[in-house]
């Protein structure tokens, strides 16, 4: 991922400046500052939630900085025959587009895709987070709901981004309601009749043995009772963790690193925290990576420097994401009656 | 999938099951919150046997075997670089296969993502130890094959371990042994080296890689549910469990070097 001319002696210069007191930064900030966080929620139309993020976009060019795209798609999948699960799934795949990593060849463009995309998927579809609403029909049918993030543009930091992203995707995500129905022949005829699952009468005297209707009595199949845009927002999305990305350059280290900061950093430490309280914390991912090391009473004052900043981001995003709502959702619907 | 369709191999039906088979283990009824760990204790790890030495023709091999998780890994090099791109240091090159036969679902005999993932990881956990800055311009090729799998924690472990193992046996420099343990919290409590089960009944699990030697860490992986608190006190259990670990490959290691 680092930028591909990054020399030597601008590596030691970086370091050097990074390890000074006070630390420097080509642009600015200290070590603990994020750049710019733009983050606008259901950019894709034809997706149940969608979330573009943007860190680090230049305001007079413009431009710059890490994009990424990030849209969630329900898809109904069927448990019996299918490769559908009770209880639904949650799939997430990374697509880096090869406009943002220009210097790459395809096999290594496809390798970095495969690594971003496992990380993901390894935290955010672990049966610890999963949502319990992509249930349809027990046993019978659910919902698929697969996570897609694109990288349109990489300036650093793109793990951060791509949790973040996430997240907002995934908070914008609604599922649609949906009625279980089922086909109930008529004891007298041979119509039949669609019935609300709620609504069918309690069949008590069943006097033959050879009675089978009753073997159809479980829902068959479903209906959507309202618009496709209509719906509940996906359960537990208040969970969703992000992730802080912390580069270790001994005895410091620091946030949000830019290309050429990536280049001259060996070792980061990705921390995914989860706040479902106030008082609580959960850790649900952590990876180390780069070739360095770091002894056990180290990661434990990472840790929890990483917890303290990954709560500072989770609450401005939770504030941004609860903004967004009312955006998208109050004031469009006042506007609607204005008119 | 398509497009890695090999008309050379025996591809098998398209649509397969797997087999039900009544296991005596699914007839007990799975872990429940409070219950002690059946077979062993809470800290104990499975038994390790392992044999360097085994592939003659790689430079270096190990295998590894701890319960029902078996691995076996070779290790060629370091040799010329391929590619003509000059690198003042050496690329340590990871690939994990995994057989068909290794899971309870046959597994197709085409690379796909989970093999990479597992590489990813025990070439994070090698990488630090190895001294790459002394083989400019060469590579060094690492191939796991895994026979049986019991859990990618258990891979991950036990294949860093076998691969360092290998390392050593091939006379490749490193800073020292790489040592791999998991865990995994149940409740409350840190099971040591889980099993796929219990890995799956766990609410997260972790992977600590590191040189005992140094006292350092190479690789974290962790995934799941856990408390900072948690993550700490099973990364302690895993550094007290290297030691054993240690123990037991520079064992094998010296038993090889002396028969041969």
């Amino acid at each position: 991922m680092a930028a591909p001319s990054t020399s030597k002696a601008e590596k030691a210069y970086i370091q050097a400046s990074l390890q000074a007191s006070p630390p420097l930064r080509a642009d600015g900030r200290t070590l603990l500052d994020f750049r710019t966080i733009l983050l606008e929620t259901g950019v894709a139309p034809l997706a149940n939630g969608s979330a573009r993020l943007n860190i680090g976009k230049a305001t007079q060019e413009g431009g710059g900085g890490t994009e990424v795209l990030a849209a969630t798609k329900l898809e109904v999948e069927d448990v019996e025959t299918g490769d559908g699960v009770d209880g639904g799934r949650l799939v997430c795949s990374v697509t880096c587009s090869p406009s943002a990593y220009p210097h790459m060849s395809s096999i290594a463009l496809d390798e970095l895709q495969y690594d971003l995309t496992t990380i993901l998927n390894q935290t955010l579809s672990h049966p610890s987070l999963h949502p319990k609403n992509l249930s349809i029909l027990p046993g019978k049918k659910s919902w698929l709901l697969s996570l897609d993030l694109v990288v349109l543009a990489d300036a650093g930091n793109v793990f951060d981004a791509l949790f973040m992203a996430a997240r907002a995707a995934l908070w914008d995500t609604k599922v649609p309601r949906t009625r279980a129905i089922q086909y109930q022949t008529r004891r007298s005829g041979y119509a039949s009749k669609n019935t609300d699952a709620m609504e069918v009468e309690g069949e008590s005297n069943i006097t033959s043995g050879f009675d089978t209707r009753d073997m159809a009595r479980a829902a068959a199949d479903f209906e959507l009772p309202d618009y496709w845009d209509e719906g509940e927002v996906l359960d537990g999305r208040d969970r969703w963790p992000v992730c802080v990305t912390l580069n270790l350059l001994p005895p410091v280290h620091f946030l949000d690193a830019t290309l050429p900061e990536e280049a001259s950093t060996t070792i980061k430490l990705l921390l995914a925290f989860s706040f479902p309280s106030n008082t609580q914390s959960s850790l649900q991912a952590m990876r180390l990576t780069g070739s360095g090391e770091v002894v056990l009473a180290q990661m434990k004052l990472l840790m929890a420097d990483g917890e303290r900043y990954a709560r500072e981001v989770f609450h401005a995003l939770e504030l941004k994401l609860r903004d967004e709502d009312i955006r998208r959702n109050v004031k469009a619907r006042d506007k609607f009656t204005v008119r | 999938m398509q497009s890695n369709f090999d008309r050379r191999r025996i591809n098998g039906p398209e649509e397969s099951h797997p087999p039900l088979y009544d296991h005596e283990e699914e007839a007990e009824p799975s872990w429940k919150l409070g219950q002690p760990r059946k077979g062993r204790a809470a800290g104990d790890i499975r038994p390790i046997f392992l044999k360097a030495g085994l592939i003659s023709q790689a430079n270096g091999s190990a295998y590894i075997e701890t319960e029902r998780t078996k691995i076996a890994c070779a290790v060629y090099g370091p040799r010329q670089s391929k590619t003509t791109v000059y690198n003042e240091n050496g690329r340590l090159n990871v690939e994990v296969k995994f057989a068909p036969f290794s899971c309870t679902r046959r597994r197709a005999p085409i690379r796909d993502a989970e093999d990479r993932s597992l590489a990813v990881q025990i070439q994070q956990s090698l990488l630090p130890a190895v001294r790459l800055e002394l083989l400019p311009k060469s590579t060094i090729d690492i191939f796991l094959t895994i026979i049986e799998n019991d859990g990618m924690e258990g891979c991950i472990a036990s294949g860093s371990v076998a691969a360092s193992a290998a390392l050593a046996d091939a006379g490749i420099e490193m800073l020292g042994l790489v040592i791999a343990c998991s865990a995994s919290t149940m409740g409350e409590d840190v099971w040591l080296d889980p099993s796929e089960q219990e890995a799956q009944a766990s609410s997260g699990s972790l992977i600590v890689a590191g040189m005992p030697a140094l006292g350092t860490i190479t690789n974290v992986w962790q995934s799941g549910n856990m408390t900072p608190t948690q993550v700490i006190q099973s990364m302690e259990a895993c550094q007290e469990r290297f030691v054993d670990i240690h123990t037991i490959v520079a064992q094998a290691l010296l038993d090889n070097a002396q028969n041969t």
